[in-house]
C-alpha cells in the first residue's frame, strides 16, 4: 500500500504532501520524504550515470527504511517526486507506471491557469485524482 | 564490538606448548609469533608444569555413547581454551648434554617425556621433541636418537635438532621448526575438525544444541586453519538451526531460553559479517544483515522483557556499523554504477555505517520506551514482585545466567527462574542511562552523514540528538541544536517540521526562562503556514500542539499576553527583524518614497506598509519611524490595526533641509505596551519573499497601492544640492604641444552666493578611456608622466614669492594645496557676491595625448553647512611641435668601402645599423618639420653627445656645416627646417651613440614678452664606427664645355697593412671620349694612394652621366660603385659667363 506521495520542488520545498495511513506515522512520513532527497541529490549530481540513464526520470528505490521502501522520480523540469510504499516487495515496472500516472495528473494540474508555478498545489481534484491513483496500486499488486 | 571478548572478535591463532630448555623460548616464541600466519606458544619453563595441559575429570559430552541433554549451547571458555591451553603441538625441549651424558639425567629425561605422553594421551595433540646442540659438532650417535625416538613414540621426522651456535644455524634451525610446527597445526585442526565432523554424520544428535555446537566448532577449526570458506558454511549451518531451534527448545524457562539463542546467534552472525566483509563481499554481508534482522525482528518475547529484545536488536546495528566502518575501504561504489534499481537493490545508505548507526539508536529508544512501560508495569503488580536476587552471573554457557548461593562454605551454582532473571535484568538495565548512548549513536550517524554530504539525514540525527537531550531536561544542549535543525527546515520551507521544532524550541526557552526568545519563536509558530486539513489534530507534533489554525491564534495570544502575565518585570520585549530573520513573517516593513530625489526643504512622500501573517487581528499602539536624519523621525500613536495576511499602508510627508540621502532605517512597532517589534526598512523593489509564505498558493498583493511603485519603490530618497550660484569659466589656447608649460586659466566669479571654504579641484583624465595618464609600466618615476599637472600660478601668495613654492605651501598649512602628477586641490579665498578669483593650471605634456581636465569648485553658501558643487570639463589635445628626422651621407664623390655594409648584404636579416668610416667627414641631415597649426620660432639646432658636450674622451667631432642663420628662425605650419652637420668618428667602435639632436623653440607669439623657450630632443641612433680599409675618391671639376677636355682623377686610398689588389673598370659613354684603361688591376702598397687619370673630351651638352665606374676590391670580393649622383656631371655647350661681382669666388675651379 501506497502511504505517501509528495511533490517538491525546485528548492527542496514540498509543493504537495498527502499521507494515507493513519495519523501516528504522518510526521515521520514528512521526515521520510525530506531525508530521501538526500538521496535523489546524490543521484542526481552523480556524474557516473551512463547515457542510456541520462534521461530516465525514475530514480529507483531511494531508501529502505524497515517498514517502508522511498521511491523517487525526477521530471524534465526538475520537480521531484517521491513515494513511500509500505510493499517491501515491489516490482520496478508498477512504480514506473505508477509515477507515469501521477506525472500525468501533475501536469494537468501545473496546467491549470489558476496555478502559479513553484506555488503548492492545492486543487481538490489533483488530490481526489491521486487518491484514485493510489488507491488502484494496491490491488494490481496483490494479482 | 568492544563488549566482545577478544578471542571472538579475532581469528583464532595455532597454539604450540613449548616445555623445558626455557631460555630458548622467548626467541622461539617470538620467532614463531611473527610468522605467516602466526603461531601462538604457551610456554612452560620445565617439564613439571607441563600437568597444565591436563584434561579435566569430565569427559567431553562428545565421545559418551549415551547422550545426556545438554545443559547449553556453547561453553563459555570453550574458545578461549582452545587459544590459550589447548596446543595443537607439544614441543619437549632437551639439551643434548643431558641425553647424551649422565645415565641419570637420560632416565630425568625419559620420566619427563612418559609424564608428557600420558597427559596428551587420548587426544591428538602431536609430540616433537627437540634435541638442542650449542655447537655443531656435538653429533648424537644415531641409537641415541633410536632410543629417544622409540621412548617418545614419535617419527623420525618429529625428532628435531636445534642447532644454535651461530645466527644463521639459529635461523635454518627456526625456520625448520616453524614449518614443522606449522605443519603439524594444520594436521591438528583438520583431524580435531574432522573427528567432529564425523559425529554430525554419524547419527543426527536428538538435541541441536549439539548440533550448533559441533558446527560451531568445526567452523572455529577451520578457521585456525584459515579455511574460511568451510568457516562461512558451518557458522551458516549453526546459525540456520539455531534459528529452527527457537521454537522447538524447551531446555530453559522461555524468557531465558530466547536470550541465549539470540546471543548465540549474535555470536555466529557475528563471525560469518566478519569473514565476509573481510573477504570483500560487502553485499553479501549487507544482504545477511539484512536477513539477520528480519529474522529475529518479530522474536520479541515475552512483553515484561521486549526492552531486551530492543537492547539485542539495537546492538545488533551498532555492531554491523562498526564492522562497516573498520572495513570501510572496500566501498561499493565501484560494483554497482546506479543503486535502487533492479539490478541492485541496495540503495546508497545500507553501504554506510551512518545508516545502521541510526537505526541502532531508533531502536536504542525503543528499548528504553519498553523498559519505561515494564518498569511501571512492575510496580503496578505488587503480587508477582520478586526480588532481584544478589548475585547472579553468568553461567558457564553463554548466554545463560546463574545464581551464586554460599551457605557456609560451600558455593553452589543455582539456575535462576523466569521471574528471578526478568527483575534481575530489570534492575540491571535500569542502571543504566541509554539516553547518552542514543545521543553517542546519533552523534556518530549524523557526523558520518554530514561527511557525505546528506545535510538532511544529518538533520533528522541532530533531532534525535536533540529530543534525547530534551527528553534528559538538557535544555540548552536541547535548544542549540533545535536550533540547527529549524535553520534546515525554514530554508526549504518545510513547515509541519518546522512547526514541531519549534514547539520543542519554545519550551526549552521557556524553561531556560528567555523571555525574548521565547516570543519570538511563539510569533514564529503563529505565524507559520500551517492549516488544518483533518490529520493535523491527530498528529502528535510534542509539546508544539497540533499544527491547526486554532492552535496558532492561541499561540499569538499566548505570546503578545505574555508579558502581561509576568507582570513583576515591566520592560516590554524587544525583537529585532532584519531581512534574514523568520519573523519577517509576523511583521514585515516596506518603505517607499514616491519619488527618487526631491529639492531641499520641500516635501516628500512615502508609504510605509506593515504586512503581518499572524492569524489574529492585533493593534499597533505605537509606530516610529527612524530615518538617517533624524529630524525626519515621526510617529503615529493612533492605534493602527493589522490584519491577518493584508497589507496596511500608511502614508506620510517628511521634508528634509539637508542634502544627500534620506534614507528610512527603521521601524518600531509597539503592540500591547509589552512587545516592541523593531524592523528593519526594506524597499519594496528589493524585498525578498517570506521563506515560509513564498510557496504557498495565495493571491499576490502589493505594499503599495500603485503596483508600480511596489515594483521600483526605494526606502531611500536622494535631496539634492541647493543650485550653485557661481561662475566658473575654464579657458584655452588652442592646442598644448608636447614639451612646453601650457596655461588654462580659471576663473571664479560669484553671481549670488558667498563663497566659503571653497575648494577647487582639479583632475586630468585620458580622454580616451583608461584613466591613467601614465605609462603602467614606470609608474614610480616622474618622466614616465606622460601628461603633468605641474603648478597652479597666479595664486596671490604665490605671486609675492614664486620662487619657493615648497616653503609656502608649508608655512600656509591652512591654505589647501595640493598637485600630484594628475591631481590637484587648491583653496579659493572667500568671496563677496560680484567678486572674481582666477589662477592658471600649468600642464606639460611629455606625450602626445587627448586629455581632459575636470575642474569642480566645492564651497558653503553662507553659514549652511552643506557644500554646493559646480563642475566644468575641457577637453585638450598635446601635440608634438616638430617631426624630426636625420639621414647620413658620405662626402660627394667619396666613398668607403666598410666591410660591415658588404655583410648586411649578405645577410640581410640581421639587425642593420649604420655604419660610419672612422676618420671620414659623415654628413647628417636633420629635418624639422612644424607640425602645428600655430607659427614657431627655432632658436637653435644642435648635436649634444650624450652625458653632455664637456664628456672626457671625444669619441667624435662634430661640426654644423649649415643651420640656423639669425638668431631666430620664424616657420609657418608644415614648413621644414633642416640643419647640415659633420660628424667625424675618432674611434672604431661597433655601437657608438651620437647623442641627441636638440631644437629649442619657442611659439611665436606677439603678446607676450619673453616666450619661454622650449627644447625638444630627438635621439640619433647607434651607429656602427669601422675603419674602411679602402678608400675611392673621385675628382673631377663641377662642371664641363663640350669639346673641351678635363681630367678625371680616382684616387684609392689603401688604410691596410696588407697589400690590397683592385680591378678597376670604366664603361662606354656614347657621350664622352676619354682615354685611359677600360678594364685594368692594381695593386696598392700598405698606406699608399693609387691615382687613377683619365681625360674625359664631352660630347654633347647638357647633364650627362659619366661613363660607369667600377672599382673591385679582390681581397673583400667588394665593389666600390659611386653613386648615380655622383657620376653625374653637368656639360655646357660652350663656356659659362658668370656674374663676377656676385661669385667671384665660385668661378675658380
Amino acid at each position: 500500500m501506497i502511504v505517501c506521495v509528495a511533490v517538491v520542488g525546485h528548492q527542496n520545498n514540498p509543493l504537495y504532501l498527502q499521507s494515507f495511513t493513519g495519523s501516528d506515522d504522518a510526521l515521520k512520513l514528512h521526515h521520510i520524504v525530506h531525508c530521501s532527497l538526500d538521496v535523489i541529490d546524490e543521484r542526481v549530481n552523480n556524474p557516473k550515470r551512463s547515457a542510456s540513464t541520462l534521461n530516465e526520470t525514475f530514480l529507483g528505490l531511494l531508501y529502505p527504511t524497515e517498514n517502508y521502501k522511498v521511491y523517487g522520480y525526477l521530471t524534465n523540469t526538475k520537480v521531484k517526486f517521491i513515494m513511500v510504499t509500505t510493499d517491501l516487495d515491489v516490482k520496478d515496472a508498477d512504480v514506473r507506471s505508477f509515477f507515469r500516472k501521477f506525472h500525468a495528473a501533475y501536469v494537468d494540474a501545473v496546467c491549470n491557469p489558476f496555478h502559479v508555478p513553484g506555488k503548492k498545489i492545492t486543487s481538490n481534484s489533483f488530490s481526489e485524482r491521486v487518491g484514485t491513483i493510489v488507491r488502484s496500486f494496491g490491488p494490481s499488486m496483490t494479482l | 564490538m568492544e563488549d566482545y571478548p577478544e578471542e571472538l572478535r579475532t581469528p583464532p591463532v595455532s597454539l604450540v606448548c613449548l616445555t623445558g630448555c626455557p631460555e630458548l623460548h622467548h626467541p622461539i616464541s617470538a620467532f614463531l609469533h611473527s610468522e605467516q600466519p602466526p603461531i601462538n606458544t604457551l610456554a612452560l619453563p620445565d617439564f613439571s608444569k607441563a600437568s597444565v595441559l591436563a584434561r579435566k575429570k569430565n569427559r567431553d559430552p562428545l565421545s559418551q555413547p549415551t547422550p545426556a541433554p545438554p545443559s547449553g549451547i556453547l561453553k563459555r571458555d570453550w574458545l578461549l581454551k582452545h587459544r590459550t591451553r589447548v596446543p595443537a603441538v607439544v614441543a619437549a625441549l632437551f639439551r643434548a648434554d643431558q641425553i647424551s651424558g649422565d645415565p641419570a639425567q637420560w632416565l630425568q629425561a625419559c620420566t619427563d617425556l612418559e609424564n608428557l605422553k600420558s597427559l596428551i594421551h587420548g587426544r591428538s595433540t602431536r609430540l616433537v621433541v627437540v634435541l638442542v646442540q650449542t655447537q655443531a659438532a656435538e653429533e648424537l650417535s644415531e641409537d641415541v636418537m633410536a632410543a629417544l625416538r622409540k621412548r617418545a613414540e614419535i617419527d623420525s621426522k618429529h625428532l628435531v635438532e636445534f642447532v644454535q651456535n651461530d645466527a644463521s644455524d639459529l635461523r635454518q634451525s627456526l625456520n625448520k621448526l616453524a614449518s614443522l610446527f606449522a605443519e603439524l597445526c594444520l594436521t591438528y585442526y583438520k583431524e580435531e575438525g574432522r573427528r567432529i565432523r564425523s559425529i554430525i554424520e554419524k547419527k543426527s544428535s536428538p538435541f541441536p544444541e549439539l548440533n550448533i555446537r559441533y558446527c560451531f566448532k568445526i567452523a572455529i577449526y577451520a578457521e585456525f586453519r584459515r579455511d574460511w570458506s568451510e568457516a562461512l558454511k558451518f557458522y551458516e549451518e549453526a546459525y540456520r538451526v539455531l534459528r529452527e531451534m527457537a521454537n522447538t527448545s524447551t531446555r530453559l524457562p522461555p524468557i531465558q531460553r530466547l536470550v541465549e539463542i539470540k546471543t548465540i546467534a549474535e555470536q555466529i552472525h557475528f563471525k560469518i559479517s566478519t569473514l565476509l566483509l573481510h573477504g570483500g563481499k560487502i553485499m553479501e554481508a549487507v544482504a545477511r544483515f539484512l536477513k539477520h534482522i528480519k529474522t529475529y525482528k518479530r522474536l520479541v518475547g515475552l512483553p515484561e522483557v521486549d526492552f531486551l529484545h530492543w537492547e539485542w536488536f539495537s546492538r545488533q546495528f551498532l555492531v554491523f556499523a562498526e564492522l562497516l566502518e573498520t572495513t570501510a575501504a572496500s566501498a561499493p561504489s565501484s560494483q554497482s554504477p546506479q543503486f535502487g534499481t533492479s539490478e541492485s537493490p541496495f540503495s546508497e545508505w545500507e553501504f554506510q555505517p551512518a545508516y545502521y548507526y541510526q537505526l541502532a539508536a531508533n531502536y536504542l529508544r525503543e528499548k528504553r520506551c519498553c523498559l519505561e512501560q515494564s518498569s511501571v508495569s512492575k510496580t503496578d503488580l505488587p503480587t508477582k514482585i520478586t526480588e532481584a536476587p544478589d548475585s547472579v552471573m553468568p553461567s558457564t554457557h553463554i548466554g545463560q545466567s546463574a545464581r551464586l548461593v554460599e551457605e557456609g562454605d560451600i558455593v553452589t551454582v543455582l539456575p535462576l527462574s523466569d521471574a528471578e532473571y526478568v527483575a534481575y535484568a530489570l534492575a540491571e538495565a535500569e542502571r543504566f542511562q541509554d539516553c547518552y548512548e542514543i545521543i553517542a549513536l546519533y552523534k556518530r550517524a549524523q557526523e558520518s552523514f554530514s561527511s557525505h554530504g546528506s545535510q538532511r539525514m544529518a538533520c533528522l540525527c541532530t533531532l534525535g540528538m536533540a529530543r534525547e537531550y530534551y527528553a534528559s531536561d538538557d535544555f540548552t544542549n536541547s535548544k542549540q541544536l533545535f536550533d540547527t535543525v529549524a535553520a534546515m527546515y525554514r530554508r526549504e520551507g518545510w513547515a509541519p517540521l518546522l512547526w514541531e521544532v519549534l514547539g520543542y524550541l519554545r519550551d526549552c526557552a521557556k524553561r531556560l526562562g528567555l523571555t525574548n526568545e521565547y516570543t519570538a519563536y511563539s510569533l514564529e509558530m503563529a505565524a507559520l503556514p500551517v492549516f488544518s486539513t483533518g490529520f493535523e489534530e491527530t498528529i502528535d507534533f510534542g509539546p508544539a500542539g497540533p499544527a491547526t489554525l486554532s492552535r496558532r491564534e492561541e499561540i499569538q495570544r499566548e505570546a503578545l499576553n505574555f508579558a502581561v502575565e509576568t507582570d513583576g518585570d515591566p520592560e516590554p520585549v524587544g525583537l529585532d527583524v532584519d531581512p534574514v530573520s523568520p519573523l519577517r513573517s509576523v511583521l514585515l516593513v516596506a518603505v517607499a518614497f514616491h519619488e527618487q530625489s526631491v529639492k531641499p526643504d520641500s516635501v516628500a512622500s512615502l508609504t510605509v506598509s506593515l504586512l503581518s501573517h499572524l492569524p489574529l487581528l492585533f493593534k499597533v499602539d505605537l509606530l516610529e519611524v527612524e530615518f538617517n536624519q533624524p529630524a525626519c523621525n515621526f510617529s503615529m500613536s493612533i492605534p493602527l490595526e493589522v490584519s491577518p495576511n493584508k497589507w496596511l499602508r500608511l502614508t506620510h510627508e517628511v521634508k528634509s533641509g539637508q542634502s544627500g540621502k534620506l534614507e528610512c532605517l527603521t521601524v518600531k512597532a509597539k503592540i500591547n505596551n509589552n512587545l516592541i517589534i523593531c524592523c528593519r526598512a526594506e524597499s519594496p523593489a528589493l524585498m525578498e519573499d517570506l521563506t515560509s509564505w513564498k510557496y504557498e498558493n495565495q493571491r499576490e498583493t502589493y505594499p503599495t497601492l500603485d503596483p508600480a511603485l511596489s515594483l521600483s519603490g526605494q526606502k531611500s530618497i536622494q535631496v539634492d544640492e541647493p543650485n550653485p550660484l557661481v561662475d566658473l569659466t575654464l579657458n584655452s589656447i588652442g592646442p598644448a604641444l608636447v614639451g612646453e608649460v601650457f596655461q588654462i586659466p580659471v576663473l571664479v566669479v560669484s553671481t549670488g552666493h558667498v563663497i566659503h571654504g571653497g575648494e577647487l579641484k582639479i583632475n586630468l583624465v585620458d580622454a580616451r578611456g583608461g584613466g591613467m595618464l601614465m605609462s603602467p609600466r614606470e609608474t614610480d618615476e616622474s618622466d614616465a608622466h606622460h601628461v603633468e599637472l605641474l603648478s597652479i600660478s597666479g595664486l596671490p601668495e604665490e605671486k609675492e614669492d614664486d620662487l619657493n613654492t615648497d616653503l609656502s605651501e608649508e608655512t600656509k598649512s591652512d591654505n589647501i594645496r595640493k598637485i600630484q602628477y594628475s591631481f590637484g586641490v587648491v583653496s579659493v579665498p572667500v568671496l563677496k557676491e560680484g567678486e572674481s578669483w582666477c589662477c592658471n593650471l600649468e600642464i606639460r605634456w611629455h606625450r602626445p595625448k587627448l586629455v581632459m581636465v575636470y575642474v569642480s569648485l566645492g564651497y558653503n553658501p553662507g553659514d549652511v553647512d552643506q557644500r554646493v558643487n559646480v563642475h566644468r570639463s575641457l577637453q585638450i589635445e598635446g601635440k608634438v611641435p616638430f617631426f624630426t628626422n636625420h639621414r647620413f651621407m658620405m662626402p660627394f664623390r667619396r666613398e668607403p668601402l666598410l666591410i660591415s655594409n658588404i655583410r648586411s648584404l649578405i645577410s640581410p636579416l640581421e639587425e642593420k645599423k649604420v655604419s660610419l668610416a672612422l676618420k671620414e667627414n659623415n654628413i647628417v641631415i636633420v629635418s624639422a618639420k612644424n607640425c602645428t597649426d600655430v607659427p614657431l620660432n627655432l632658436v637653435s639646432m644642435k648635436i649634444v653627445p650624450e652625458g653632455g658636450t664637456n664628456s672626457n674622451e671625444k669619441l667624435f667631432l662634430v661640426q654644423e656645416i649649415s643651420g640656423i642663420s639669425n638668431k631666430c628662425t620664424r616657420f609657418v605650419p608644415g614648413e621644414e627646417f633642416r640643419g647640415v652637420f659633420s660628424i667625424t668618428p675618432l674611434v672604431a667602435k661597433s655601437s657608438l651613440s651620437l647623442g641627441v639632436v636638440c631644437v629649442e623653440w619657442t611659439r611665436d607669439s606677439k603678446n607676450q614678452d619673453q616666450p619661454e623657450t622650449v627644447t625638444t630632443k630627438h635621439s640619433l641612433p647607434q651607429v656602427c664606427v669601422e675603419e674602411p680599409p679602402l678608400v675611392a675618391a673621385i675628382e673631377c671639376p663641377p662642371f664641363a664645355i663640350v669639346g673641351d677636355p678635363f681630367s678625371l682623377y680616382i684616387k684609392v686610398k689603401n688604410n691596410t697593412n696588407l697589400l690590397q689588389e683592385i680591378k678597376y673598370s670604366l664603361g662606354d659613354s656614347q657621350n664622352f671620349v676619354f682615354c685611359g684603361a677600360h678594364v685594368h688591376t692594381a695593386s696598392i702598397l700598405p698606406g699608399k694612394e693609387l691615382v687613377l687619370s683619365y681625360k674625359f673630351v664631352p660630347f654633347s651638352a647638357g647633364v650627362q652621366q659619366l661613363p660607369r665606374i667600377t672599382i673591385t676590391s679582390v681581397r673583400y670580393s667588394a665593389q666600390l660603385t659611386p653613386s648615380i649622383a655622383a657620376g653625374t656631371i653637368f656639360v655646357y655647350p660652350a663656356e659659362p659667363k658668370f656674374s663676377l661681382e656676385k661669385n667671384g669666388s665660385e668661378l675658380v675651379v
